[in-house]
Formats: C-alpha cells, structure tokens, sequence
C-alpha cells in the first residue's frame, strides 16, 4: 500500500503542493513561536501574540489541509473506485490515503524545521521592532522542538485526512466505470447537520457573549461564536455558493457568459466551495479580530471621555493648595500580584492597579460602583473589577502579602484600565509606581498658567485621552500585523490551490465549451466571472461570521466598531489574487487545441 | 447450447434477475427477468442496442450492481445478497475486469499494475509470475513503462494481464475493443481466444462491435432488459444481421 502512495504521490503532486506548504508553514510558525515563548518568560505582550498565532496557526494549517484533502479526494474518486474494483478492500483505501498524509506531513515537517529558523529571525525582529522584546532578545534552541514539530505536522495532515478518508472509503467500485470522475453528492448529511449545528453553536456563543460583562469572558466567547460560525458556514457553502450565484449571476446580465458562469456555478459545487472557504475563514479571522481590538479600544475611549471628569492630567503628585486647583486625583500605577482559589487550583498572576486617594478619585472619576462603596475604601479594603463585595482578596505589594475586603465593584475594566484600585495608606511608599495626577481647576483659573507649576510633562485631558488611545492602538496594530499577516498567507495558499486544483479537473470542460464555439477568451471570461462570485460569497459569509464576534463583544464594550478599511483591503486582495490565479490557470488550460483535450479522459 | 453446458457446468448464473433504476415516477426497468448460465470454459458475448441492458447485465453478473431481485450465483453464492466484505473477497480471488478504458493506476509501471490486485489480496507477489503473464500478453519487454508510455493495444494487454494475474474464475469484459484500432483489436481478441482454448478461462463480454462478438463462443442478444436471441459460432456477418435486425 505504501508503494502505491509514494506512486501516487509523484504522480499528482502538483495536488499536494498546497498541503505540503500549509504543514510546512504550519510547523514553521509553531516551531518558531513556541522557542520565542520558552525564552521570552517575562514580556507578557509577546507571549500573548505569539499565542494568538500559534492558535491562529495551527488552525488554519488543519483547516487548509484537511479542505484540500477533502478536494483532491472528490477529483480521486475515480482512481480509489479502480482500487475497490480489483480487490483493494474499504481499510485498504483508508490506509492509502493516510499514509498519503504521512508522507505528505514529514515532507512538511522536514522543510518546516529549517523554514522554522527562518521565521524564528524574522519573528524576533518583528517584535523587536514594534517594543514587545528588547534588541538584545535571542531565543534559545531547545531539542524537544523537534518532537513536537514532527508531532504537529503530521498530526495535521493525519487529522486533515480522516474524515474525508472516511468518505472516500465509501466510493462504489462502479464508479470507476463512469465517463466523469465528479463525484457523488456533495452535501450529505452529515454535512447538513454539522453545518447548522456549528451555526447554531455559534449564535448561541454570539448571544452568551453578548451577556457576559467581563471582557476576560467576552472576548474568547465571540471569537469563538466567529469560528464556529465561520465553520459552519463553510460546511453549507455548497448550498450558500449556487444560491448567491443566482443572485449575483442575474447582474452579470443574460449574456451568453453570465448564462454559462450561472450554470457552471451550480454545477461546480465542490470546486467552489473548496475556493470559497479558506476566503471565508481569512475574512472571518481579520475582520473579527481587527473589530474586536477596535471596538475594544472604541469603548475604553468611551469609558475615558464619559467618565473621567478634569481639565489637565500631570505626571506626578501636586502639592497641596496649589493656586488654581480645585481637586487633584494623585493616581500611582502600580502592578500586584493576586492569587486566586479555585477549586482547590491556587493561581497567582499579575494585574494592573492604582493607589489612589477615594474621595479624590471619586471626583475625578465618575464611573459607577456595580456596588459598595468609595467612602469604606480605607484600611485593609481594596476596589475590585468583578469580584464579590465583602469578600476577601490574597493581594501580594511592596514585598508583604495582604488580605483585604473587597469594599467596592467595579464595572468590568476594558484594554487597560485598572484592575484594582487601593487605599495610598495600605502601600508602602517604594512599591508606588509613577503617578500622574487629574487636576480640576478653580472657575475663572488659567490652564497654561497653572500646568507651568504643575509636574511636568502636563497634558489637557483631551491630549491625554488620546494619547491612551494610541498606545492601546500601537498594541492592538502589532497584534494585527502579526496575524493579519499569517491568516492571509495561509488563505492565500488554500486559494490558489484550490483554484490550480479546479482549472486541472476543467480542461476537457473548457475544451467542450470551446468546441461548442465558444472563443478561448469567453472561456477564460467565464471563469473569471465564475471566481468573482466565489470570492463575493467568500468575502460575505466571512464578514457574517465576523459579525458574531463583534455583536458579541458589543455588550460588554458598549460599542460596535466595524473595521471596514481592513475590510475592503482584504476585498481587494481577494479579488486580484482569486482573478488573476483564475486567468492564469484557464489560459493555462486553454491552450492546447480543443479537439486534443475534448477526447482524452485522465 | 447443449454443447456449451455439458463441458464442466456454469461458472455464472442469473436467475430471474431484475434491476430497476429511479424512484417510484420515472422507474425504468433496465433488466426484465433475465436467466441466463455461462458455461465454464467458454466464451460468451452479451450484445444489443444502446440502451437494452446489456451493461446493467454485466454489472450485476459481476456483483458491481445489486439486482432489485432475482439470484446472481458464482460458485455456491448468491452476489445478489453477499456483503460488501464478501465481494470484497470476490473480486480478489474470482472475477477479473477488463474495460473499454483500460482503468490502470497512471502512477504505476505495468508490472506494478499487474502486481497489484495480488497486493490488495495480501498475497505474497511473485515477480516471477507477473513477468511470466506480461511475457505472455507480448509485453515482455514493457515492464518499467508506465501507462502512458504505452499505447492503447499495449495498455489493454497490461489490464488482461492485471485481470488474469489471480486466476478468476470469470473474466468481464466490457467493450474491451471499444478504444483500439482495428490491428490492436485483433491482436487483444486473439489473446482472450487463447485464454479460452488453452486455460478454459470463462469470459463474458459487453461488445457493440459484431467482430469482436464473432471471435466468441456464443452471443447473447439483448433488447429492453430481455433475453431474445441467442448464436452459437456466429460469422461477424451473423451477428451484424442480428444486431440490425434488433436496431431497427
């Protein structure tokens, strides 16, 4: 049986190219993440996005091999009914094709390892360059990396495998006898009933989501109501394809070629499904994730203007009876370290804090308590984001370990706004951070005059507000940047091969067509429309997914922000690759003589 | 017919086999009670008009297609009702194929097709064997081609040879002469005569081709699912009447 695959494999492998390059980029990817996170024990941030990619990674690398696994299999189908026919038995078939993936997984995880260390310096000057790890930061090699490259490679291509190796099992050895390889019914039913329940799974997510008032829990909720949904999509796409066909297809007009693009479409399920999903899920991850940062950030920007309430913010304390001052909110940012039980599991992380004065703060901020109150914050109390009032929290500042009463809630803190908020008193004077302070001035006082004796630098709030947004902004545009850059590598691999897979299985069409006299260059054309009206399906179902996160983060933000520049950029690139990967590979089929392709059948 | 029979008793039987197509509106029947034995050792040819069933015939025959009733026996079992592991089995050890399209595996060398079903059975592969039956089918010195490097008369000899390398007790062949040339066509007819002649191997054989019918022991004719007619070592002129006759 091995044999056979090796055979098999240099004969076609032009249809495991695609699937070689996501293993490869895959392990790359992991590989290179995980040695950076193993070295990189004390910068947060880029522990975070690395563990974005490498989720959004290894996602994407199961999702593209396993959707063209399932592709290259519907064009097999012929082939694995020929073995069915001379004896080859169901396990046999199975064992082929999964040791099809073996193959195709080491070959991916041998040029994985060595493009790991390409894209381990490259990573590393990508994230030097934004300010998440210092220019002298060198990750160490580690031998177990090895282990768990070749263990992730070929478990994808494996995982990939499985279920359309299930499938293909089931191929009737009759099959081999028919004139086209086109294989049987797309949707089956368990494709049906995987599809809607993922879109149920996902609205039921996006809803959830949409009640929580936690960002910790809001965020992983809507994203993954965005990738189920985005999966679930995928899977009726088959459905989804021919219906928006019919739609889009009535404005590329009556023509001859919108007539035909219309019939092609309906009838080239599989091939256009297989183009449409990795467009759906690039789409779905992009613009879900730029929203969910941007709407993130749109609402702690709400949360500022509402409800901080001054005219100037100066880095660092006033002295009191300052001329000018009405009130001034001294806050020191500071970090403590919070171990929480649960169940029985005791974890100790860092959070972002205040120390603060109540009374003052209270009139510099006017964001409601959820309960308690500012008045009982003094002594051993402490102001939590989403705790329980009254409760007790193991809080670890300034070398000595607390534990003080949860006096007052706080509404859930969005990008960076404090965690905790504690009385100045009960942190010793070394443990404070920088301070900055938020000045109300008397009626009638002049800013400038005042903010020259203040601590400088001196901001209005205005300028202040901004500048917040910025620096979460420069966060959040980094993040992008990493995975944008990722997920579009990836669809782009999944586009263009499944488009070089589907112009393949075309030339006798193509040929046909012509000898029906259509011109080469209407034939081209038609394809081109066809691939249009893919990469519209594509682009919307994805942007409908992604719609699910951002309702689902909406309720804990306050706000919507749909980022639609990433969103037409994506459009763009989508259109141009999708189009010029189609004219390409249909000239390419077009180019022998009709007559000579009409008559041959493999 | 009598002749036929009393050699060595049928290798294939239908009995009272019918197949239908399509749901309960646009129900077509594509064989209408056929009965029909083929004798061990002999060759027959199953002819008619586009249309009249005959490569339905073949397929259930073969345990490809499962009749909607009647009996399809080989040997002491009945195809009609066997599981999908059983004629798994069966198409390991006692039917071979042989198409118009010659179906070998494109990334394979000859011999490496002809291996093949010995490989699937799991059985142990004597190279000694598959040069032996390349050698035989005139393809001694083709053995490292791949299929495309062979033209079509040359590919439909590596196929008999693929089909005949785990001894079946029946060889389907279906339009075998439908893609070659006429040379090509008698070199492939000759071959499968001698098979029949030398080896007593029993073939049935879909054909359109009233030539290819003559080389046979017998020739069935088909017409709307039925049985209607039947030669003994018809002339190609016979069957080229008869097959009219029926068309029009």
């Amino acid at each position: 049986m091995f044999t056979l695959s090796v055979a098999t494999f240099r004969e076609r492998w032009q249809l495991f190219v695609g699937a070689i390059l996501t293993v490869t980029l895959g392990v790359a990817i992991v590989q290179s993440s995980l040695l950076i996170v193993a070295s990189a024990g004390g910068y947060g941030e880029a522990i975070a996005i690395l563990g974005l990619a490498l989720g959004v990674s290894a996602f994407l690398a199961a999702f593209i091999v396993s959707s063209t696994f399932a592709f290259t299999i519907a064009q097999r189908r012929r082939d694995l009914a020929l073995l069915r026919l001379i004896g080859g038995s169901r396990g046999q078939i199975r064992r082929l094709l999964l040791s099809e993936a073996l193959l195709l997984g080491v070959l991916g995880t041998l040029l994985g390892i060595p493009a790991g260390q390409i894209v381990l310096s490259a990573q590393t000057a990508l994230l030097e360059n934004l300010g998440f790890l210092p220019g002298s930061f060198s990750a160490a090699w580690h031998g177990w990396i090895l282990w768990v490259s070749l263990g992730l490679g070929i478990g994808v291509a494996q995982a990939g495998v499985l279920a359309a190796s299930r499938r293909a099992s089931r191929v009737r050895p009759l099959e081999a006898l028919r004139e086209t390889g086109a294989g049987a019914k797309v949707m089956t039913v368990s494709r049906w009933i995987l599809g809607i329940l993922l879109v149920i799974v996902g609205l039921t997510l996006m809803l959830v989501s949409t009640a929580v008032s936690n960002p910790n829990g809001a965020i992983p909720l809507s994203i993954n109501a965005m990738v189920a949904l985005a999966l679930g999509l995928s899977a009726l796409s088959p459905v989804i394809v021919p219906l928006i066909g019919r739609l889009t297809g009535t404005l590329a007009g009556r023509g001859t070629i919108g007539r035909l693009a219309r019939a092609n479409l309906r009838d080239g399920v599989r091939r256009n499904s297989s183009t449409a999903a990795p467009l759906l899920i690039l789409v779905a991850l992009l613009i879900g994730l730029a929203g969910t940062f941007d709407t993130l950030s749109e609402g702690a920007h709400h949360q500022l203007t509402d409800n901080v309430r001054g005219d100037l913010v100066a880095a660092g304390p006033i002295a009191p009876l300052t001329p000018g001052v009405a009130t001034a909110s001294t806050e020191y940012a500071l970090t403590i370290k919070v171990t929480s039980v649960n169940q029985g599991d005791t974890e100790t992380d860092d959070f972002p804090a205040l120390a603060i004065d109540p009374a003052a703060y209270q009139q510099a901020h006017q964001l409601p308590l959820i309960a308690g109150s500012y008045a009982d914050l003094h002594g051993l109390t402490v102001a939590a984001a989403g705790g329980k009032l009254g409760s007790t929290v193991r809080i670890h500042v300034g070398g000595q370990d607390l534990n003080p009463r949860v006096v007052a809630v706080l509404p859930p803190a969005l990008n960076g706004s404090p965690e905790y908020l504690l009385p100045r008193d009960l942190v010793p004077p070394p443990a404070l951070g920088p301070a900055q302070s938020i000045v109300r001035l008397q009626p009638g006082a002049d800013p400038a005059a005042v903010a020259r004796s203040l601590p400088q630098p001196v901001l209005t709030l205005d300028e202040w507000i901004a500048q917040s947004d910025s620096a979460q902004d420069s966060l959040n545009a980094g993040v992008m940047k990493v995975v944008m850059g990722l997920a579009a590598l990836y669809a782009v691999i999944g586009v263009v091969n499944a488009v070089v897979i589907a112009a393949g299985e075309r030339r006798r069409e193509f040929a046909v067509a012509r000898l029906t006299g259509f011109t080469r260059n209407q034939v081209i054309g038609t394809a081109l429309l066809e691939s249009a009206v893919v990469t519209v399906t594509g682009l919307l179902l994805g942007w409908l997914s992604a719609m699910a996160a951002l309702i689902g983060i909406s309720g804990v933000a306050g706000t919507m922000v749909i980022p639609w520049g990433a969103f037409w950029l994506t459009a763009l690139g989508a259109f141009l690759v999708v189009g010029a990967t189609s004219v390409w590979t249909s000239r390419s089929a077009t180019r022998a003589t009709p007559i000579s392709l009409a008559g041959t059948r493999e | 017919m009598s002749m036929l029979q009393t050699q060595a008793g049928t290798a294939v039987e239908l009995r009272d086999v019918v197949r239908e197509y399509g749901s309960r509106q646009a129900r077509v029947r594509a064989l209408d009670g056929v009965g029909i034995g083929f004798a061990r050792g002999t060759w027959t040819a199953v002819m008619g008009p586009s249309g009249s069933g005959k490569s339905t015939l073949l397929h259930c025959a073969a345990g490809l297609e499962r009749p909607t009733s009647g009996q399809v026996l080989l040997g002491d079992r009945d195809l009609a009702t066997a599981s999908e592991r059983d004629l798994t089995e069966l198409r390991r050890r006692d039917i071979g194929f042989v198409f118009q399209s010659f179906n070998l595996v494109s990334s394979l060398t000859a011999e490496q097709n002809v291996a093949l079903p010995l490989r699937l059975a799991g059985s142990k592969v004597s190279m000694k064997d598959v040069r032996a039956i390349l050698t035989g089918v005139g393809l001694g010195d083709r053995l490292r081609h791949r299929p495309r490097e062979l033209s079509g008369g040359q590919q439909q000899r590596v196929a008999i040879a693929r089909a005949m390398i785990t001894r079946p007790a029946v060889l389907f062949a279906d339009e075998p002469t439908g893609a070659l040339d006429s040379a090509a066509a008698r070199t492939v007819l000759g071959l499968l005569r001698s098979m029949v002649d030398e080896a007593q191997q029993t073939i049935v054989m879909v054909t359109h081709d009233p030539a290819a019918a003559a080389s046979a022991d017998s020739v069935v004719f088909l017409r709307d699912g039925r049985i209607v007619d039947r030669l003994v070592r018809p002339s190609v002129r016979e069957v080229a009447d008869r097959l009219a006759a029926l068309e029009a």
